[in-house]
C-alpha cells in the first residue's frame, strides 16, 4: 500500500528527477561518444574535444567569453567555461592548477608567481589588449582636465572628509595643481571597490606618484560609494552633475550620453581617453591585459592549444574591440611568446 | 479632583449613541492600512520596473529566449544554461535536503528525549539558519568541491561542478526545513497521538500515519521556502565557482559529463548580465530572466500547494 504521504514525495522526487534529466540531455544532437579525455588531437576542428577552464579579471573576461563563445560555434564538442571572479582570486586557482588560462588585468605578482613555481606550473603570459581608466563626471561639469595632483587631493587618502570640491583648494595649492581653486560644488565619489582590478590600477598609476611624495598611505579616501557593478557606477556618476569618480573606458563608451570623462595630464598635457590616446600610450590612466596559460596543460589539452590559437587569429583579436577595449598596436610579440611555448 | 473612571455600561451606552470616538482605534487602523500600501507600493515598483523592462525581449524574442543558451550578444542570448543549472541545484536540493531535514525533525519532536541536549541542538539550527549565506559558500569550497574531487567526480570542472553546488545549497537549507517541519509537528494536537496509541498503534505507525500526513501542510510550506532559498542564492555559487562570463557543455557530452563539467545558474546569469558594459543586458534582457526566475519559484510553489490541497482533502 502507497500511503497518503509518500505518493507526493514520490511526485516531488519525479518531477524533480525528469527536470535534471531534461536540463542536461538538452541540445545535445550526438549520441554516444568516446570520453573527452581519450580522444586525441585531430587536424578536424569539428572532432576536436575536451574542455577549457578560464578564470581570473572580471575585466578580461568579456573577452575570454567572447571568444569563448565563437570557439564554442565552430568547436561544439568542447566543454568551456568562464568565469570572472577577480585576477588574485583566479591566480589563485591557476597556480593551484585548477584552470587552465587565468585572465589578468595586471602582470602576475611576485608571490603569485612563487606559488606557482612551488606547485610546479609553469607559464606563458600573454599581452592582449589595453584598458584605459576613464575619469568620469556628470554631464554639465564645466571642469576639463585634471593632473595627478587634482586627482589625488580629490580622491587621494588626505581628501577624507571632502564633501565639496572647494574643500580640496588648499591641498591641491600645496601640490601645486594648476586647475585650482575648484568650483563650490558638491563632490560626489562613486567608484569601484578595493576587490576591483580597476581599483588597484587607478592607485598604483594616478595617487601613487604623489602619495610617494607625500608620504601618505597609498590608497583612496575611503568615504566614497563603492560598488562592484559598473553599471552601478555609472548611474551613480550621472545622478549629480558635480560627481567625480573612474570606470573601465569600456563602459564610458557606451554610456557617452549619461557622464562625461574628463582629460588626465600626466605631465605632457591635458589627455582625452579615446582609442588611438590609449593605443598609443598617450593616455597616461591605461593599463594592459594579460592572458596567463598553464605550458602542462596547453600541451595536454588540444581544446586549450586551440583555443589560445583561436584567441590570436585575427577572428579572435577582433573580440578585444567588441568587448570595447583597445587592441595592441602590434600583436607580433604575443604571437611569437606563444608559438615559442 | 477625583475623576472616576467610566464603567463598562458607561462606555457602551456611548458608543450606542455615536457621542464617543475611538481616535485611538482609527490610528491604529490608519497605520496599519499605511504599512500595507507601503509594502504594496515596493512590490508593485519593483514588479512593473522589471516587467517594463522584459516585455521588449519576450515580444521580440519569445520562446527563442528560454531555450537559447548563453551569449555575449543580446541578440541571441537567452536563459537555457541558466534554467539547467538551477533545475538541476534544486533537484539535488530536493533530493538531499528533504529526506534529512524532514528525518532531523521527526526524531527531534517525536524521539528524542526533551533534556538540554535536545534543546541545545534546536538553538543550534536556528543559529544555523541566520547564517550568511556566503559562509555555506566557503563551507562548500573547503569541503564539498574537495570531496567531489577525491571521490573522482570532478569532470573537467576541478569539482566547482553542480554536484558541489547541489550539497551546499542542500546544507544551506537544511535549518529552514528542519525548523519548519518541527514547528509543523508540535502543531499536530496530542490528542491524535493519544489516540492512535489508543488503538493499539506503535509509534512509527502513529507518527507514519496520524502525525506526518496531518504535519505535512506545514512540512510542505517549509519545502517551498527552502527551494526558493535555493533558486535565489547567488553568493554561495559564486565562491564555489561558476561561470558567470559564458559557458557551454560539450554538445556530445553525456549525462555524466553534463554534471560534473560547469555549470552556471540563473541568478548567477541575472548578475552577470547586471554587469554588462552593453546595457541592453542590464536594461532588458536581465529583467526577463528575473522574470523567468519568478515564473520557475512560481510553478514550484504552486506544485507543493496542490500537494497541500490534496492532503487537506484527505484529512477531512
Amino acid at each position: 500500500m502507497i500511503s497518503r504521504l509518500s505518493k507526493p514525495l514520490i511526485f516531488v522526487l519525479a518531477l524533480a528527477l525528469v527536470a535534471a534529466a531534461c536540463s542536461t540531455s538538452s541540445n545535445s544532437p550526438t549520441t554516444t561518444s568516446p570520453p573527452a579525455s581519450t580522444a586525441p588531437a585531430s587536424s578536424d576542428s569539428n572532432a576536436l574535444t575536451g574542455s577549457v577552464l578560464i578564470s581570473g579579471s572580471s575585466t578580461v573576461e568579456p573577452i575570454s567569453a567572447l571568444n569563448a563563445e565563437k570557439f564554442n560555434t565552430t568547436n561544439p564538442n568542447v566543454s568551456i567555461a568562464v568565469e570572472g571572479p577577480g585576477t588574485g582570486d583566479g591566480f589563485k586557482k591557476f597556480c593551484a592548477g585548477e584552470t587552465d588560462i587565468s585572465d589578468a588585468s595586471r602582470r602576475i605578482k611576485d608571490s603569485e608567481a612563487e606559488a606557482c613555481s612551488q606547485a610546479g606550473i609553469s607559464y606563458i603570459e600573454l599581452e592582449i589588449a589595453i584598458d584605459g581608466i576613464s575619469v568620469l563626471t556628470g554631464l554639465e561639469n564645466d571642469v576639463k582636465c585634471l593632473a595627478f595632483v587634482d586627482l589625488y587631493a580629490l580622491l587621494g587618502s588626505e581628501s577624507t572628509g571632502f564633501s565639496s570640491w572647494s574643500d580640496a583648494n588648499d591641498l591641491a595649492a600645496q601640490l601645486g595643481s594648476t586647475v585650482a581653486p575648484y568650483a563650490d560644488v558638491p563632490l560626489a565619489v562613486t567608484a569601484p571597490g578595493e576587490e576591483s582590478g580597476t581599483y588597484d590600477t587607478f592607485i598604483s598609476l594616478a595617487l601613487k606618484p604623489v602619495a610617494k611624495t607625500r608620504d601618505t598611505e597609498k590608497a583612496t579616501r575611503p568615504d566614497y560609494v563603492a560598488s562592484p557593478n559598473d553599471n552601478v557606477i555609472i548611474q551613480g556618476l550621472s545622478s549629480s552633475p558635480t560627481s567625480l569618480g573612474w570606470v573601465g573606458y569600456a563602459f564610458f563608451v557606451e554610456n557617452q550620453d549619461k557622464v562625461k570623462a574628463i582629460e588626465i595630464d600626466g605631465g605632457d598635457g591635458c589627455v582625452f581617453p579615446t582609442t588611438e590616446t590609449i593605443a598609443s600610450g598617450t593616455y597616461p590612466l591605461a593599463r594592459s591585459l594579460y592572458l596567463y596559460i598553464n605550458t602542462q596543460k596547453a600541451a595536454e589539452k588540444p581544446a586549450v592549444a586551440a583555443y589560445v590559437d583561436f584567441y590570436l587569429s585575427e577572428e579572435g583579436l577582433r573580440s578585444v574591440a567588441e568587448a570595447a577595449y583597445i587592441p595592441l598596436a602590434s600583436y607580433e610579440a604575443t604571437i611569437a611568446a606563444w608559438d615559442q611555448r | 479632583m477625583v475623576v472616576s473612571a467610566p464603567t463598562t455600561t458607561e462606555i457602551v451606552a456611548q458608543h450606542l449613541a455615536g457621542k464617543r470616538v475611538p481616535i485611538g482605534s482609527i490610528v491604529f487602523r490608519a497605520a496599519l492600512l499605511m504599512a500595507l500600501l507601503t509594502s504594496l507600493l515596493i512590490l508593485v515598483t519593483l514588479l512593473t520596473s522589471i516587467t517594463a523592462g522584459a516585455v521588449p525581449t519576450f515580444q521580440e524574442r519569445g520562446l527563442d529566449f528560454i531555450t537559447s543558451p548563453l551569449s555575449l550578444d543580446p541578440a541571441t542570448a537567452g536563459v537555457w544554461s541558466g534554467i539547467v543549472g538551477s533545475a538541476g541545484i534544486a533537484a539535488l536540493v530536493t533530493v538531499i535536503a528533504f529526506p534529512l531535514g524532514i528525518g532531523t525533525a521527526v526524531y527531534l519532536e517525536e524521539y528524542a528525549s526533551r533534556g538540554r541536549l535536545t534543546n541545545l541542538l534546536r538553538t543550534n539550527v536556528r543559529n544555523l539558519a541566520s547564517v550568511p549565506s556566503i559562509v555555506y559558500g566557503l563551507l562548500g569550497l573547503a569541503i564539498f568541491v574537495r570531496v567531489v574531487n577525491l571521490i573522482g567526480l570532478s569532470g573537467t570542472s576541478s569539482g566547482r561542478n553542480i554536484l558541489a553546488a547541489g550539497v551546499t545549497m542542500a546544507v544551506l537549507v537544511l535549518p529552514i526545513v528542519i525548523i519548519t517541519t518541527s514547528e509543523a509537528l508540535r502543531a499536530v494536537p496530542q490528542t491524535i497521538r493519544e489516540a492512535g496509541f489508543g488503538v493499539g498503534a506503535t509509534k512509527w505507525e502513529v507518527i507514519r500515519h496520524q502525525v506526518i500526513p496531518s504535519a505535512a501542510p506545514g512540512i510542505l510550506t517549509g519545502a517551498v521556502l527552502a527551494i526558493a532559498r535555493a533558486f535565489g542564492e547567488t553568493a554561495p555559487l559564486l565562491v564555489i565557482g561558476v561561470a558567470t562570463g559564458f559557458f557551454a557543455a560539450a554538445a556530445d557530452a553525456t549525462f555524466v559529463e553534463r554534471v560534473t563539467g560547469s555549470y552556471t545558474a540563473l541568478p548567477v546569469v541575472i548578475l552577470s548580465w547586471s554587469k554588462q558594459n552593453d546595457v541592453q543586458f542590464a536594461d532588458t534582457l536581465a529583467p526577463a530572466a528575473i522574470v523567468v526566475l519568478l515564473a520557475m519559484l512560481l510553478t514550484a510553489n504552486a506544485a507543493a500547494i496542490i500537494i497541500r490541497n490534496r492532503f487537506d482533502r484527505n484529512q477531512q
